[in-house]
């Protein structure tokens, strides 16, 4: 067949596929009616078969981008992956996050080793020689801290922090107004300030595991001597009332985050049977759900960290449910997301999910 | 001559007892007879399937992928340049979200100050962290600033990108980010896909999305006349040749006159000898690109009228695809 002549019979499927390519943009294929599917697959095929004909005969390099072009919009529209909602988030959070966590565990202990033992070292030895704070705290900060947690056991006599003034000198209801709002303030501000250092933490594994590694050391050890500076100037109790409830989420998803950051950094190391960037992209995958679910769970502690740890409540209170948080969170990573799979359409969600990974895996493999 | 005979009947037999092991007889046997074939246009066939050989390894801006409809797509990769682009106009959106935000929270604070900070905090981790991964995870691949500039994510398979990825992607982007995106730079810098770390990682690419319009005839046909019949001989250039002459028309203003017209002169001058051409010798030399267009007129417009008649006298339609397959 003739280049003029194939390209009359055909302009006229090209042009309704374009038009249905114009139509469609920016809506999902899944709400179309079936009948408009089923033309679009076959056009699609028909389509491509004709970029192969044009292809083959070497018919001209711009009918080939033309078609090509046609050919890859319909592709990305036909392909695309099924729309995200609330019941993926749910089963994320239930079943996958725990499954990923558990199966590179690993990572976790090592990140751990990385991030409490430092923690521990450095709580022990400044909290036996305070002045050794100064090493690694700046003044500033050690100030604030010595404001914050000395004024605070000083409740009820006349200073001038204002958060006491407000708290002695208004009635009830405008008190519990301004501690909320206050409260709101700590919120934001712990959302923006540690979950961006859990994911720096993560995303500078890439480096080989070294940023995730500094990062990890760097804030066990500012913890620790921020901690032991505390508890040896005396506020032990509420130093320790205060972090118990929120430190359940907050260092745990460090920690894991930490993990994650070291997937990545590992992956470049030991590739094992891939080569180092498919490796990369294998696990890469997996550390970043890991990561995902320490962002979230570091968005908890924000929560609680701002307006239960600060409250007006019995530090014995505070202990009691600080301690059920801890064992909260044990029992989510070990054991959520356990049982099977009973239901059947989540099963094929799940696949149908899952399906062009693996694919992608099975070809990268020799 | 028997050696010869024998090596060939040799040769067929084998194809036809075990069709696994004569690939290398059956490839040579189509070379001998494609090359007879083409031993009379041997030069003119050379170019259109020179380029078909190299395009497997030119080490360009493209990047082919496979379609499960066995079709090979090619995608224009995108540079470092039109990034950054696209990068500046992200940066300054997302300043200007800031700035929005800071202009309009005020407002609440006179309620509850309070929460309008955290609000403004909790915005700017978003604005730092989420912008990118919300945009390209909902949005099929696009920010606003890609969508300006026509750029689009995709995963190197040529899947469309989902959340994780472009959560993935977008958090190395801080690693990417050092030093004035130096890593990053570098790092698209040696890869053959223009990927920054956070592509690498997510297994994603940075593609050009093109808009093109069906190509159309060059005006310059009309103009036109074709080949006197009584001028040249009964040779017919190949199909490929002749949509070679078709491109070059198309495109010619890209190149200079003089280097357009030195390029013709090649081709047009192999030509004019295979069809023996015996007209105006003066039109070959001088004016290469319209005897090009004259032999595309003469050769693919004949074809069709041919091809009218054939289906006109109700001949069955393989015959008319036959003769124009030649």
């Amino acid at each position: 067949m003739n280049k003029h002549k194939f390209i009359q019979h055909r302009r006229p499927y090209w042009k309704q596929f374009e038009e249905f390519l114009a139509g469609t943009s920016g809506k999902s294929l899944a709400k179309l009616p079936a009948e408009e599917i089923t033309k679009f697959s076959q056009l699609l095929r028909e389509v491509s078969h004709d970029l192969a004909t044009i292809r083959s005969r070497g018919w001209g390099h711009d009918l080939i981008s033309y078609l090509n072009d046609l050919v890859a919009r319909g592709h990305n529209l036909f392909y695309s992956a099924p729309p995200t909602n609330i019941a993926g988030l749910y089963r994320y959070l239930a079943f996958d996050f725990p499954r990923l966590f558990r199966a590179n565990i690993g990572y976790f202990l090592t990140a751990c080793l990385l991030f409490f033992l430092p923690l521990a070292i450095s709580w022990c030895v400044v909290q036996n020689h305070p002045d050794l704070a100064n090493r690694v705290i700046p003044a500033e900060v050690m100030a604030s801290f010595d404001q914050m947690y000395g004024a605070e056991s000083q409740l009820n006599t006349d200073t001038e922090i204002s958060e006491d003034q407000q708290d002695t000198d208004s009635s009830e209801e405008s008190d519990f107004g301004s501690f909320g709002d206050e409260r709101a303030t700590m919120a934001g501000f712990y959302i923006n300030h540690n979950v961006g250092i859990a994911l720096k933490c993560f995303a500078l594994g890439i480096l080989l595991g070294i940023g995730t590694v500094y990062t990890l050391l760097f804030n066990g050890i500012f913890l620790g001597a921020v901690s032991g500076y505390i508890v040896s100037q005396g506020h032990g109790d509420r130093f320790l009332s205060f972090v118990i409830s929120h430190g359940s989420f907050e260092l745990t998803a460090i920690a894991i985050s930490g993990g994650a950051g070291l997937m990545l950094g590992n992956a470049l190391i030991h590739p094992g049977q891939r080569t180092r960037f498919q490796s990369l992209q294998v696990r890469g995958l997996e550390a970043v759900q890991i990561a995902g679910g320490a962002a979230v769970m570091l968005v908890i502690a924000a929560f609680i960290e701002a307006f239960w740890s600060p409250s007006d409540i019995p530090n014995l209170v505070k202990y009691i449910v600080g301690s059920g948080l801890w064992l909260i969170v044990v029992l989510y990573l070990g054991l959520a997301g356990l049982q099977s799979d009973t239901r059947p359409f989540s099963m094929g969600n799940r696949e149908r999910n899952r399906s062009p990974e693996t694919d992608l895996n099975g070809s990268r493999q020799p | 001559m028997p050696i010869i005979w024998l090596i060939g009947v040799l040769s067929a037999l084998s194809v036809l007892s075990a069709p696994k092991i004569p690939y290398i007889f059956r490839h040579s046997c189509f070379m001998i007879s494609s090359a007879s074939d083409d031993e009379t246009n041997s030069d003119t066939a050379a170019l259109p399937l020179h380029g078909h050989s190299a395009r497997r390894e030119i080490l360009g801006l493209e990047m082919q992928i496979e379609t499960p409809e066995n079709v090979v797509l090619t995608y224009q990769l995108a540079g470092p340049a039109q990034r950054y682009i696209a990068y500046m106009i992200d940066l300054a959106i997302r300043l200007a979200i800031m700035f929005g935000v800071m202009m309009v929270l005020p407002m609440l604070g006179i309620v509850l100050p309070g929460t309008a900070t955290g609000l403004l905090l909790v915005i700017m981790f978003l604005n730092t962290w989420g912008y990118y991964t919300i945009s390209e995870g909902f949005f099929k691949g696009q920010s606003i600033g890609k969508h300006l500039c026509g750029l689009r994510v995709i995963r190197d398979g040529g899947y469309p990108i989902t959340f994780w990825p472009a959560l993935l992607r977008n958090l190395v982007r801080s690693a990417d980010a050092i030093v004035f995106y130096g890593i990053g730079i570098t790092s698209m810098l040696l890869t053959r896909r223009f990927q920054r770390l956070g592509d690498l990682v997510a297994g994603t690419v940075v593609i050009q999305e093109q808009s093109l319009s069906l190509p159309r005839k060059p005006v310059i046909l009309n103009k036109i006349q074709p080949l006197n019949k009584n001028d040249i001989g009964s040779f017919l250039p190949r199909d490929e040749v002749l949509s070679l002459i078709d491109e070059f028309i198309g495109r010619r203003h890209v190149l200079t006159y003089e280097r357009g017209h030195a390029l013709a002169g090649i081709l047009a001058r192999n030509l004019a000898e295979r069809l023996n051409y015996s007209g105006d010798p003066k039109k070959v030399t001088l004016y290469p690109m319209a005897f090009l267009a004259a032999v595309y007129k003469t050769f693919s417009f004949s074809q069709e009228e041919e091809e009218q008649e054939l289906v006109s006298t109700s001949h069955p339609q393989q015959q008319s695809a036959g003769v124009s397959l030649e």
